[in-house]
């Protein structure tokens, strides 16, 4: 029986070594993160307000910003083999958009979107939390939250401008919420943007006018910034797109309200032009003012300056760019996309540089005549022979390569065209030379020339390069060795022509109007309006009437803010874009390498765009999730 | 509890009525059975016929045949010895006479009833004391060997006794009359009466054999007789498992009835094949059955590296009732496998080696390189009519010549390469040896085994540039199981073994191992260069290879160069190095001194896991003719990689420490059993509690890819678990089981699970009215069912579903100041929490009759309805208006499971020199969506919902046909695809337009063809032996199953969608001879109009109905032939055992598919499937 007893003890033991069973699956320790801990003192708290400002900086890819790619200022090829940017934003004026696989989903942060709903929670996760943080400073608390609503704000702004009336958030459900209230509807598009507007008022006063941290802070929101917002946005909501369009007269929910105003309101542009004015106030209070090239070393022409001028506006290192209101972070990132290949080793090292952005003809033209006028209303100027041959002569040596062969309406241009686009024949100032005698130009006919089609993903399918995407301190030779540079999100060139945008449409012209045109055109070494029109226009009196002012200030915009990812918001919001992709974009014949077979112009896009595309579709099976959603007109 | 047990068993209804009908069934049939018996005629003679009968069913049959019933008490015939009885119509008396006439016992008889009484009680006094007899003798096994230690004892006497010697003698004195009793460990014990003319004893043990058979091994390793199995259990006899391959998992295809198995590679060391048991029951998570080694849980790599002689049992758990212990984890049912362990007696060395020549089982076939020149113009023209054709016509006759070998014609200069040939060997060798030695006695017993094996790829090495970059797969295994008998109730055996891989390969693109070079080799152009240059008078003394190359490869630049598939395969090579060694303790304690029939098992085990990998290569020199004199046939080479870094002839040793993957497992088991027989009762029970816990040192959340605080934390499960039977007299039982489970990721209020089961059998041929006519058609029938419900807490990716998974630092950052100096992480919610999350459950039902019918044919057929719900699912339902980060998931989804397992086997020896066996299984199951969680779609679309539909389909559009020309395309439904806007043209793909909104979009994809999992897998196999020669082949076979070929890699000239290819797809030859051009307008050819882009094919690029393909197939797996030495010859050279045998493993394949192996699915670029041939000898010493 002894043997039995030690069996038994054997047993036991083995039974007992099993620890408690209650304890032995609780194997999560305390202090395990949770979003808790995302708010218990100011350094966490701080590490959440960035992830509240990650999706914005997100918004720095052009590639992704429907204002760029929808622009009608870059063609981008379909047809290469290789896919080294994001070609879904590009694709959409081929027609592509639709509402089962919407592109640029931002909605639902799918096919190159953001996800902004997302974006949105973390602002109120935020919000809710704030009171948390045991060691942040009243001061500092007040500050964030500003810019926590002003991140919000944007937020539903930057989806009222895709997708017009939406479900607005002003506070988060939770996450148990039952079905019938996760269900939302979308808002009328008035209660949207003056939610936006609530929001930013709420922030503007408690934001710094100005960063004055600027190693550590720079790009964080400030006044300035919220007030320049608020502007554009109510113009936005003031503009023909959203201000009684009628096209949109019978959206409504399903309950049968209606989501756009049937009736256009006058009054909304006079709102918009006092936050205009505001904002500018505000600017020029913070020491803003127009940008001016002034190179301390190398002493440059006239003529040169005014192309740095405009080119540096843009470009300018972003903490000496004396116009620049707001610009993201992240530095432009597609340079090499937009400049031509002019030395021989960059011919041979094509990799490095696709220069693949290309600019249709029509935006070349876009341009005016050095008498500040547009091409076709120059009465100096030969409209119809402007595509006739015509040889660089001294004059114009700092503009199109002396003695070398281009065509007519390459010459007596404003600066601004110079500035803003590369051409066959054009001078490049920069690219590793800055002495005025000695300067690079584009040589770009036929594959065998430097910067003419090399194969299939190394090839600029129109002859025409975003030459202001470019710092000219950038240089592509062997390899590409850029110049980093912030592409302004607002600048004060465009706030004064937003402004003369507002007041024309509020009161008619007006001398304040042109006021501010005015200080834009003399920047850019253009005489007044009135002058030039009267001087140099076949339709001299074109800027007296509203219309006609209307007209010029919308040339003038997509001029100044040319390739700077505005114009692609402007035309949705003038309801003109449709206009502008109606006709087919066409570039040079650019295999050809003789001036004559090389200057014939081939159609190389046929847009497609279509009163639905002012607004992007919702996508298809987001109404089948929430019954609520009604589809965007046309859909 | 209870409440829960009744809820879960009584709530469908359906069940419920089925289960009633079943019981009037069988009451009807049990009615029937009592009429026939009381119709039979009683009689006073007996006609019996019977070997090995024990005395009680001597006195059943007396109580069957006659109208006499005889009464006797167990405790009198306990001890009796096992008879062979013939009586052929003899009276009562005379086959009493005849069964008690040893025995101390006698009968008396009473009207009808005969009472077996003990004899020599009374008549003990009567006679005078018999004197001691001394008995001598030898014990034998059947092969003539002594065996010691085999233990002489006397019935009714324990204190006398004696065990042999070494020579097998002994020598005992017993009184006369006395019944001594020789048994040993693993044969039959025999008795034997001593009389005065009975003293010497010539014994021969006959080794219980049989018993092994009828034994099925059971939940935890229990032990049980195949008679009393309740559940669906299938054992497969090892030797069945045994194919030449060095994995054990491809042996499982089409070998056992409820596996759904499939092998998607080739390649040594990465060619586990998938297997399901039952097929895929849910759209869950976790599919994969649990697999237990020795109890343990280990991975499918465990499994497929065992050795198949070292396997004891293999048996597949598929019911709830048989899987019902592991409830936690037996849901998608169990794969249990037990190691040999020593027997008694001598050691006996087995040896086995094993030498196979494999090569791939099916080869692509690519069209010549003048064609792909041609039709590489034709694709470029029929886009763009005003593109330049790629290839000149002076290339193309240039090409030409090389392929003729034409004098003047230059290889390198117009090359035409066979990259698949340049790359890969006709065949390769593979080695495997094992060994083991087994022996013991009474006291020890032990198992110790080794085995090596060493598989080759079919990858070409150089021998200028020897870089070990073909597959080489070692495999070492080292396994000891050792018994030893502390006392005579206790048994501790401990096994310790170690598994050791190291796998060298060529280098690959990715992180895994598979090798890409197939699909390189398929995805590079033939005519651009050759694989390498000789030296041009420049490179005359370069060092290293001049590997050919072209620059511009994907229309990319002078820098962008193709992959050249000899470059990539010689650069180097990948390896890893894989361990597990685990340690084992079990203690067996005999508890009958407490109460007869009661047992408990402990079992310890630890194991820990180590692998790594690590890569060393150079960087390959690339050239291009630079030019070309043709009328010397010079040319001199032109570098195309000079940039610093890009070439470099030394080699670079790298290895990312993130894939270091260390584990360590810690198993406890404790069982309790109690079996015991009362009369006709047999009442067993076990109570089992286990405790297991694993730690993955590498942490790494699936969902992010990244180190995770939740991941490193143990995972852990708690069982409590336990089985109670009755059976009655061989023919009624009964089982009730459960498994009470905790696991560590739900909630408190979730953590731990409640499944019962319920299970029944009835054994119709061992009823007593089962009488010869019946038995003449069948011999055995045996009806069963179970029901219950089945856990799994393996539900998704997320650790703790009660806790959410918030990563505070990375995710989400944002960056401030002028340079961008001031950044922050930013913070991510990987998922939230939800403490409502709880087991996946599976409900099953499984029916089951077996028979065994003209003597030899066992059949068992099994149908089973299983209903798994609270399948872990993502909340379609919530709008991304909430902003959610996260998915959120709830227990949602249900699936349903219908499916039939029939397994045949037959055995029969026509004499003593020629038997016959044969065996086959089918296996059928189907599941379906139940519910499941998806948006209400419109009307016109409801075939766009998953509920109901069979799981694995794939969901894609329907092909009409093929555009008859440009202008169809344009005026048919828009079907423009992706986001780049090129419509289709003539002789592209037109699809159905389901809802009839005028265009083709996602909306229109509709679930077409088989899943892509076989829904019936079977196999069948013949086998025959005269005198020492065996032949055995068998057929394996899958069917409903389909697969899409995938035309983004098939597509000729287009570029791969994978990342590291470079390069124009090849064309194969199928496409090459029928595929739409404007010669050929064939509206349902082979391939539609070709493309040289993507995007110019995007719209034949979508999955539809035009690249599905029927996956079924036929396959003669193996045919083996062998010899056994005779006796005679090899008892001469001292071999116990010795057998020589060929065989061949995926000799020959009937499929409709002809391109490549369909074994491969969609995966046609793979390492192929090989075809073996395989010598190997076993001796057994």
């Amino acid at each position: 029986m002894k043997l039995h007893y030690r069996n038994l003890l054997l047993i036991a033991l083995l039974l007992l070594s099993a620890p408690s069973c209650k304890k032995y699956l609780d194997v999560v320790p305390d202090d395990t993160g949770t979003l808790d801990y995302a708010f218990r003192n100011r350094n966490e708290a701080e590490n959440y307000l960035f992830t509240c400002y990650a999706t914005l900086q997100q918004f720095a890819d052009p590639t992704t910003n429907v204002g760029f790619t929808t622009s009608s200022e870059i063609i981008y090829p379909n047809n290469l083999t290789a896919h080294p940017l994001v070609e879904t934003g590009f694709n959409l004026i081929r027609g592509t958009q639709n509402s089962a696989n919407v592109g640029l989903n931002y909605w639902d942060g799918e096919n190159d979107g953001k996800a902004i709903y997302r974006s949105i929670r973390r602002c109120n996760i935020m919000l809710e939390n704030i009171d948390k943080p045991v060691d942040l400073s009243a001061a500092e608390k007040q500050r964030w939250i500003a810019e926590v609503k002003f991140l919000k704000a944007y937020y539903h702004y930057y989806l009222v401008r895709l997708y017009g009336p939406i479900p607005i958030i002003k506070t988060n459900l939770d996450i148990t919420a039952s079905t019938e209230q996760v269900r939302v509807a979308r808002a009328p598009v008035d209660s949207v943007f003056n939610y936006i507007v609530q929001l930013l008022d709420e922030a503007a006063p408690n934001l710094p006018p100005v960063i004055s941290n600027q190693a550590k802070e720079l790009g964080r929101i400030t006044s300035v910034i919220a007030l320049s917002v608020k502007a554009e946005v109510l113009a936005t909501q003031a503009s023909p797109l959203f201000n009684g369009n009628p096209d949109y007269a019978g959206l409504k929910n399903k309950d049968g309200q209606l989501l756009f105003s049937t009736t256009y309101d006058a009054s909304k542009w006079k709102k918009a032009a006092d936050a205009c004015k505001a904002a500018i106030d505000a600017c020029t209070a913070a020491g803003l003012k127009l940008y001016k090239f002034a190179s301390p070393a190398i002493s440059v022409p006239d003529s040169l300056t005014k192309v740095l001028t405009i080119q540096n506006a843009v470009t300018e290192k972003w903490d000496q760019n004396s116009e620049l209101i707001w610009a993201l972070n992240p530095t432009f990132p597609d340079q090499g996309y937009a400049t031509p290949r002019m030395t021989q080793k960059s011919a041979v090292n094509i990799f490095s540089n696709p220069s693949t952005f290309a600019v249709p003809i029509t935006t070349a033209e876009l341009f005016y005549t050095a008498n500040g006028v547009p091409m076709s209303e120059d009465n100096t100027f030969d409209y119809a022979g402007r595509h006739n041959l015509q040889v660089g002569d001294n004059a114009s040596r700092f503009y199109v390569q002396n003695g070398y062969t281009t065509i007519k309406e390459h010459f007596g241009r404003e600066a601004r065209f110079y500035a803003n686009i590369a051409f066959d024949g054009g001078v490049w100032f920069g690219n590793g030379k800055t002495n005025p005698s000695d300067l690079y130009h584009v040589e770009a006919r036929g594959n065998s020339s430097l910067a003419g089609p090399k194969d299939l993903n190394t090839l600029n399918i129109t002859g025409y390069w975003p030459k202001k995407l470019a710092n000219y301190l950038s240089v592509y030779d062997d390899g590409f060795q850029p110049i980093e540079f912030h592409l302004p999100l607002m600048r004060l060139a465009g706030l004064y022509l937003l402004y003369a945008e507002a007041l024309n449409e509020a009161n008619g012209p007006t001398p304040e109007a042109f006021n501010y045109i005015d200080m834009v055109r003399a920047r850019a070494g253009l005489s007044g309006i009135k002058q030039s029109w009267s001087t140099y226009s076949n339709n001299p009196t074109k800027f007296s009437t509203k219309d006609g002012l209307r007209a010029i200030i919308h040339q003038e915009r997509r001029i100044e803010l040319c390739f700077e990812a505005q114009s692609g918001w402007d035309l949705r919001r003038w309801k003109e874009l449709q206009g502008v992709l109606s006709s087919p974009m066409q570039g040079w014949s650019i295999y050809e390498t003789d001036p004559a077979t090389y200057y014939q112009p081939r159609t190389v896009l046929i847009p497609v765009f279509g009163l639905q595309n002012y607004l992007w579709p919702i996508k298809s099976d987001d109404m089948l999730v929430d019954p609520n959603l009604v589809q965007n007109p046309y859909w | 509890m209870y409440k829960i047990f009744t809820a879960n068993i009584c709530m469908p209804s359906g069940y419920a009525k089925k289960f009633f009908l079943i019981m009037k069934i069988t009451i009807f049939i049990v009615f029937l059975a009592l009429m026939h018996a009381s119709a039979a005629v009683y009689s006073q003679k007996i006609t019996y016929q019977e070997k090995d009968v024990t005395l009680k069913q001597v006195f059943s049959e007396i109580n069957k045949q006659t109208a006499y019933n005889v009464f006797w008490s167990t405790k009198t015939i306990k001890h009796t010895p096992k008879l062979n009885v013939n009586f052929q119509n003899v009276s009562i008396e005379d086959a009493l006479n005849f069964c008690l006439k040893d025995l101390p016992l006698t009968y008396v008889i009473e009207g009808k009833s005969i009472i077996i009484k003990e004899a020599p009680a009374k008549e003990l006094p009567k006679v005078p004391i018999p004197e001691d007899i001394t008995i001598t003798g030898t014990v034998k096994d059947q092969k003539g060997e002594a065996l010691q230690r085999v233990s002489i004892s006397v019935v009714g006497n324990p204190k006398l006794g004696t065990v042999t010697d070494a020579n097998g003698r002994f020598i005992l004195d017993v009184k006369n009359g006395a019944v001594i009793r020789v048994s040993y460990v693993g044969f039959q014990a025999q008795t034997f009466t001593v009389s005065p003319d009975n003293k010497l004893f010539n014994i021969v043990l006959v080794e219980e054999v049989k018993q092994t058979e009828e034994v099925v091994i059971s939940a935890y390793g229990r032990k049980e007789r195949k008679e009393a199995i309740v559940g669906s259990v299938t054992t497969v006899k090892p030797e069945e498992l045994r194919i030449p391959a060095s994995n054990l998992t491809n042996a499982l295809e089409g070998q056992v009835a409820g596996v759904i198995s499939y092998q998607p590679s080739g390649q040594p060391g990465q060619d586990n094949a998938q297997f399901f048991i039952r097929g895929v029951t849910t759209f869950g998570y976790n599919k994969s059955p649990l697999i237990l080694i020795d109890n343990v849980e280990l991975s499918a790599n465990d499994l497929a590296r065992l050795q198949v002689d070292d396997i004891a049992s293999f048996s597949i758990l598929k019911d709830a009732s048989a899987t019902a212990l592991y409830g936690a984890r037996g849901a998608n049912g169990v794969i249990l496998v037990t190691t040999k362990e020593g027997k008694i007696g001598k050691a006996t060395i087995n040896v086995r080696y094993e030498n196979s020549i494999s090569q791939s089982a099916q080869a692509l076939q690519l069209a010549d390189p003048i064609t792909y020149m041609r039709l590489f113009n034709e694709a470029t023209t029929t886009r763009d009519p005003l593109a330049p054709p790629p290839f000149s016509e002076n290339k193309i006759l240039n090409t030409e010549a090389t392929l003729a070998h034409a004098p003047g014609s230059n290889p390198y200069v117009y090359p035409a390469v066979d990259w698949l040939g340049t790359l890969f060997k006709k065949s390769t060798l593979t080695q495997r040896a094992d060994m083991s030695v087994n022996g013991g006695n009474d006291l020890a017993k032990y198992y110790v085994s080794g085995s090596y094996s060493i598989d080759h790829g079919i990858l070409k090495e150089d021998i200028a540039n020897n870089n070990n970059n073909n597959v080489n797969f070692r495999n070492y295994q080292l396994r000891s199981n050792v018994n030893v008998n502390l006392t005579k109730t206790t048994e501790l055996i401990v096994r310790l073994d170690g598994m050791f891989n190291e796998y060298n390969g060529p280098m690959t693109s990715d992180a895994s191992f598979q090798t890409d070079l197939y699909n390189v080799a398929v995805h590079t152009p033939p005519v651009l260069f050759p694989a390498y240059f000789p030296a041009d008078s420049a490179n005359l003394l370069t060092k290293h290879i001049l590997f050919g190359n072209a620059t511009g490869a994907g229309g990319g630049g002078a820098n962008s160069l193709y992959n050249n598939p000899y470059a990539a395969l010689l650069r180097g090579h990948k390896n890893f190095s894989e361990s597990r060694l685990s340690a084992q303790l079990e203690l067996n304690q005999n508890l009958k001194f407490i109460t007869e029939g009661l047992s408990f098992h402990g079992l310890f085990h630890t194991n820990r896991y180590s692998y790594w990998d690590s890569q060393t290569a150079y960087a390959p020199y690339y050239y291009n003719v630079a030019t070309y004199d043709k009328t010397s046939n010079q040319y001199t080479l032109q570098w195309l990689n000079p940039k610093q870094g890009d070439a470099r002839e030394y080699l670079l040793y790298y290895r990312n420490p993130n894939s270091d993957n260390l584990n360590s497992y810690i198993f406890f088991q404790g069982i309790m059993n109690y079996d015991r027989r009362f009369g006709d009762h047999n009442i067993s029970a076990s109570l089992i509690g286990t405790q297991q816990q694993t730690v993955y040192s590498d942490a790494l959340n699936p969902v992010t890819n990244q180190q995770d605080l939740q991941y490193s934390l143990p995972y852990r499960n708690l069982t409590l678990a336990g089985r109670a039977t009755y059976s009655f007299k061989s023919r009624y039982f009964l089982e009730f089981n459960f498994g009470y489970n905790g696991t560590e990721r739900f909630s408190a209020n979730h953590r731990y699970g409640f499944f019962p089961t319920i299970g029944g059998s009835w054994v119709v041929s061992n009823e007593k009215w089962w009488d010869n006519s019946l038995s003449e058609i069948l011999q055995r029938l045996k009806f069963r069912a179970s029901y219950g419900i089945v856990g799994n807490d393996n539900i998704g990716q997320q650790r703790f579903y009660y806790q959410s998974n918030v990563n505070l630092s990375g995710g989400n950052p944002a960056s401030f100041g002028t340079n961008n100096g001031y950044q922050l992480p930013g913070v991510v919610v990987n998922n939230y929490a939800n403490p409502d999350i709880t087991w996946e459950t599976s409900r099953q039902l499984n029916l089951g009759v077996e028979f065994t019918t003209l003597r030899d044919l066992n059949v068992i057929v099994e149908v089973y309805k299983y209903h798994r719900y609270n399948i872990l699912q993502d909340r379609t339902s919530i709008p991304t208006t909430m902003g959610l980060e996260a998915g959120i998931t709830a227990n949602i989804g249900t699936a349903n499971t219908k499916g039939i397992d029939i397994q045949m086997d037959y055995k029969h020896s026509f004499d003593k020199n020629f038997w016959l066996q044969g065996r086959g299984n089918f296996t059928f199951a189907e599941s379906t969506y139940g519910k499941y969680e998806e948006p209400q779609y419109p009307g016109n679309e409801a075939y766009r919902y998953e509920s109901g539909q069979v799981i694995g389909r794939q969901f894609g559009f329907i092909a009409e046909r093929l555009f008859v020309d440009d202008n169809e395309a344009r005026n048919s439904p828009s079907q423009i695809f992706s986001t780049n806007g090129v419509p289709p043209m003539g002789g592209d793909i037109k699809y159905r337009d389901l809802n009839g909104d005028g265009k083709i979009d996602y909306h229109d994809e509709a679930y077409i063809g088989y899943p892509t999992v076989p829904e019936i897998v079977y196999g069948y196999g013949v086998s025959a032996g005269f005198k020492g020669f065996d032949l055995s082949a068998f057929f394996q076979g899958q069917a409903r199953v389909s697969f899409f070929i995938d035309p983004s890699r098939v597509s000729p000239f287009i570029q791969s969608p994978d990342q590291y290819i470079v390069g124009n797809t090849q064309l194969l030859k199928a496409f090459a001879d029928n595929h739409w051009s404007e010669d050929n307008q064939n509206l349902y050819a082979e391939y539609p109009r070709l493309g040289v882009t993507g995007n110019q094919i995007e719209n034949n690029r979508q999955t539809s109905t035009w690249w599905l393909r029927d996956g079924s197939f036929l396959r003669l797996k193996s045919v083996e032939l062998g010899y056994t030495l005779p006796k005679a010859l090899s008892r001469k050279i001292n071999v116990n055992k010795c057998r020589l045998y060929f065989n061949g493993l995926n000799l020959y394949t009937w499929s409709p598919f002809k391109l490549w192996d369909p074994e491969l699915g969609g995966n046609g670029f793979a390492y192929p499937i090989q075809k073996v041939f395989n010598i190997g000898l076993n001796v057994t010493l």
